[in-house]
C-alpha cells in the first residue's frame, strides 16, 4: 500500500467502505451469517479458510443465475453448429461425402454436440466472471493486516456500506453480539 | 447433532411391519405365477417363451450388476455421502445369486436363441468338414442336435437352415469361441464371479452392522479394484455372449460399454425409488435426505448421457462406414417395421427428454420430480431392453431376412417373463431387507453421510 508515486495526487476523501468482523470458529461464522440474514442485510460476504456447509443458507442467497447463462449458450452453440452444418454442406457447397444423403441427421451429432458444449464451457467460465465481478484487481478487504488469516485459520464476514441497514454502530453491535472476537472498520477512497 | 445419536441404535433403521416387511412374499408369489407362465409358454411356444424370458432376464440382470457397481465404486472412492443408500444398493446387489438358477431357462432355450449352437453341435457330430474342432462329441452335443434337428425342428430354422448354417463360413469360423462347452463354462465363470463379488461385498457389510470393524471397510476397499476388473471383463463378455450371441454374423466392439452404461442407469434409478419409497415408509425418513438424492439424481443424469453417448457412437461409426455385416443390427432395428417406432421412442424417451427434464438442479431436489424422471428411465430401461432382443425373434439372422410380421406383435409371455423373472429377483432382494438394517449402521463413515450436504 505505500505510495511510490511522486507526483501530487489530489487528497481523496477517505470514508468507511467495510465491516470487517473476525470469528474463531465455522459454527459461530455460520450463525453470525444468519444473524446478518434475519437482520435484513444483503450486501455481505463471508471469507473462510474452507466451504462451510450450510453458508448459502445461512447468508440467505438464492440460487444462482449462472445456470441459465449456460443455457443460453448451449442454445446458441447448438443453433450455430446447426446453421453452420446445413449453410457449408447444403448450400454453400452440396457435396456428398461417405454416399450419405444430404442432411442426414447422424452427421450432425458430433459437430452439434462439440459446439454446444464449448459454447456452454465458455458460458460458464466467463458467466462466473461475470457474476462475480471478477477480474478485479483490489479489494478493500485487504487493507486489513488480520485479513490474511482467512486462508489460514480464522473466518471473517464483510459487511458493505452499499448495505441499506449499514451503520457503523448498530452493525458493529450486532457482529459483536455473534460472538465476532474483532471487529473492524475498513476505510477506502471512495471518489 | 440427533443424528449422531441414532447411529448408536441401529433398531430404527429395520423394517417394523409395513408393506415392505411382506414384500418379498408378495414378489415370490408374482414369481411363482411368471415363471409357471412361462412354464406353460415353453411347451406351447418354446421360441416365444425363450426370446421372452431372455428378455426379462436382462432387464433384471441389469439391474443387479449395476448395483453391484454402484457398492464398487463407492469402496473405490471411500465416499463418505452414499453410505446410507449404500446398503440398499447393496440388497439388490446380493439378488444377484439367484441369476445362477433363474439362468435355466435361458440354457433350455438356447437352441431357439443362438443359431450357432446348430453349428458346434454337428460339428462334434464327426462331420467331415471339420477337423479342427474335435472332443465336443464325448460330452453328449450331437445326441441333442440330433434328436432336435430330426424332431420338431428348432423354431424357425428348418433342417435346411441347420445344415445352411453348419456351412455358414463365418460360424464354422467363430466356432472355437462360439461353442456349447465354452458357452457354458464362460456362463459358470460370470455367475461365480458376480455371486463372489456381490457376497463378499454384503457380507463384510452386514458383518460390521454388529462388529464395528473398521477393518472390514478397509477390507472391502482392498477388494473393490480388482472386482472392478472382474466386473467389467464378466460383463461385457456376458453381453457378448447372451445378446450380442443371438445374431451370430453381427458384433459390435462398444457392445459391453453400451450394456454396461444403461445397466448403470437404471440401477440408480430403482435406488431413487426404491429408497423413496422405503422413505415415506418409515426407516429412512432421516437418513436418506434430500441432499442424497440430489446426488442420486446428478449420477442417473450423468449415467444417462454416458449410455446416450455410448449408444450414439455404436450407432454413428456402423451408420458411417455401412458395412453390410455390421449394419444388419440396425437395419433390423429401424428398416421399414415397427421397430422404428420403437428406436425413435428410445432416442427420445431414454435421452431427449430426461436430458432436459433431469438436467435441472431443481429437478433433482424436488423428490416427486426426481421420481417421475426415475420412473421414466426405468421403463425405457425395460423397452430398451426388448428392443435389444426381440428384433431377433422369428427372423433368420443367418439369411437376413426380415422379421416374419405376424411376431412382431407384444405377446403375453413377454409379461409373464417381466413378472416371473423380476418376482423372483425381487423376492430375494425384499426378503434380505427383512434381515438386516436398511443403513450400515456399524459403517465408520455414516455420520457423515447423514449431515452431508451439497455445496
Amino acid at each position: 500500500m505505500s505510495d511510490t508515486h511522486n507526483e501530487p495526487q489530489p487528497e481523496r476523501e477517505r470514508r468507511p467502505v467495510l465491516l470487517l468482523a473476525e470469528f474463531d470458529s465455522a459454527g459461530s461464522v455460520l450463525h453470525a451469517a444468519e444473524a446478518l440474514r434475519d437482520a435484513g442485510y444483503k450486501s455481505f460476504d463471508a471469507h473462510t479458510p474452507f466451504p462451510v456447509h450450510g453458508m448459502d443458507r445461512a447468508m440467505g442467497m438464492s440460487d444462482s443465475r449462472l445456470g441459465w447463462i449456460v443455457a443460453a449458450m448451449a442454445t446458441a452453440g447448438f443453433t450455430t453448429a446447426v446453421a453452420l452444418i446445413t449453410w457449408a454442406n447444403h448450400i454453400s457447397y452440396p457435396f456428398v461425402v461417405g454416399g450419405k444423403p444430404p442432411l442426414s441427421i447422424p452427421a450432425y451429432a458430433p459437430v452439434t454436440f462439440e459446439l454446444t458444449v464449448l459454447f456452454s464451457a465458455f458460458g460458464a467460465v466467463f458467466g462466473m466472471l461475470g457474476l462475480n465481478k471478477l477480474p478485479r484487481h483490489h479489494h478493500p478487504v485487504f487493507f486489513s493486516d488480520r485479513f490474511r488469516s482467512a486462508t489460514d485459520d480464522r473466518f471473517f464476514l464483510s459487511v458493505e456500506r452499499e448495505d441499506p441497514k449499514f451503520d457503523l454502530t448498530k452493525t458493529r453491535e450486532l457482529l459483536e453480539g455473534a460472538k465476532a472476537t474483532h471487529v473492524e472498520v475498513i476505510e477506502d477512497e471512495v471518489p | 447433532m440427533s443424528a449422531e445419536s441414532k447411529t448408536d441404535e441401529g433398531g430404527d433403521y429395520r423394517l417394523q411391519g409395513g408393506p415392505w416387511a411382506s414384500a418379498w412374499k408378495l414378489a415370490a408369489g408374482a414369481g411363482v405365477l411368471g415363471l409357471g407362465g412361462w412354464a406353460a409358454g415353453h411347451s406351447s411356444n418354446p421360441q416365444r417363451a425363450a426370446y421372452s424370458y431372455l428378455f426379462a432376464f436382462l432387464v433384471f440382470l441389469t439391474i443387479g450388476l449395476g448395483s453391484l457397481f454402484f457398492v464398487l465404486v463407492q469402496y473405490l472412492t471411500s465416499a463418505r455421502w452414499s453410505v446410507t443408500v449404500r446398503r440398499t444398493a447393496e440388497f439388490f446387489m446380493v439378488g444377484l445369486l439367484v441369476f445362477a438358477p433363474l439362468f435355466v431357462p435361458v440354457v433350455l432355450g438356447m437352441e431357439h436363441l443362438y443359431p450357432w449352437t446348430h453349428v458346434s453341435a454337428e460339428h462334434g457330430g464327426g462331420h467331415e468338414s471339420a477337423p479342427h474342432e474335435g472332443g465336443h462329441g464325448e460330452h453328449g452335443a450331437p445326441a441333442a442336435a440330433t434328436e432336435h434337428g430330426g424332431g420338431h425342428g428348432a423354431g424357425v430354422y428348418s433342417q435346411e437352415d441347420i445344415e445352411r448354417a453348419v456351412h455358414h463360413e463365418l460360424l464354422q469360423h467363430k466356432a472355437p469361441y462360439l461353442n456349447r462347452n465354452f458357452w457354458f463354462l464362460r456362463a459358470l465363470i460370470y455367475f461365480a464371479a458376480w455371486g463372489l463379488l456381490a457376497w463378499s461385498f454384503y457380507r463384510n457389510s452386514t458383518a460390521q452392522d454388529g462388529s464395528r470393524a473398521e477393518g472390514l471397510t478397509v477390507r472391502s476397499a482392498r477388494l473393490a479394484p480388482p472386482a472392478t476388473f472382474v466386473f467389467g471383463l464378466t460383463l461385457t463378455f456376458a453381453g457378448v455372449d447372451w445378446i450380442m450371441g443371438l445374431d451370430p454374423t453381427w458384433f459390435s466392439t462398444i457392445f459391453g460399454v453400451q450394456l454396461f452404461s444403461g445397466s448403470v442407469v437404471a440401477a440408480m434409478a430403482v435406488l431413487i425409488l426404491t429408497t423413496l419409497s422405503l422413505r415415506a415408509n418409515g426407516p429412512l425418513t432421516r437418513a436418506v435426505t434430500v441432499e442424497h438424492y440430489h446426488d442420486l439424481g446428478k449420477l442417473l443424469f450423468g449415467f444417462n448421457c454416458f449410455w446416450a453417448y455410448i449408444s450414439f457412437s455404436q450407432f454413428f461409426l456402423i451408420w458411417y462406414a455401412g458395412i453390410p455385416e455390421e449394419t444388419t443390427y440396425f437395419h433390423a432395428r429401424w428398416g421399414d417395421g415397427p421397430w422404428k417406432n420403437v428406436s425413435l421412442l428410445i432416442c427420445l424417451g431414454h435421452f431427449a427428454l430426461p436430458f432436459v427434464f433431469l438436467m435441472s438442479r431443481n429437478i433433482k431436489r424436488r423428490l416427486s420430480l426426481l421420481s417421475l424422471g426415475a420412473a421414466g428411465m426405468l421403463v425405457m430401461h425395460v423397452v430398451e431392453c426388448y428392443w435389444a432382443v426381440l428384433p431377433n425373434f422369428a427372423r433368420n439372422v443367418l439369411e437376413l431376412t426380415p422379421q416374419d410380421p405376424a411376431s412382431l406383435q407384444p405377446h403375453w409371455l413377454d409379461l409373464a417373463c417381466l413378472v416371473g423373472v423380476g418376482g423372483v429377483y425381487l423376492a430375494v432382494v425384499f426378503q434380505r431387507m427383512t434381515r438386516h438394517p436398511l443403513v450400515p449402521i456399524g459403517d465408520p463413515r455414516l455420520s457423515r453421510s447423514l449431515r452431508f450436504e451439497n455445496f
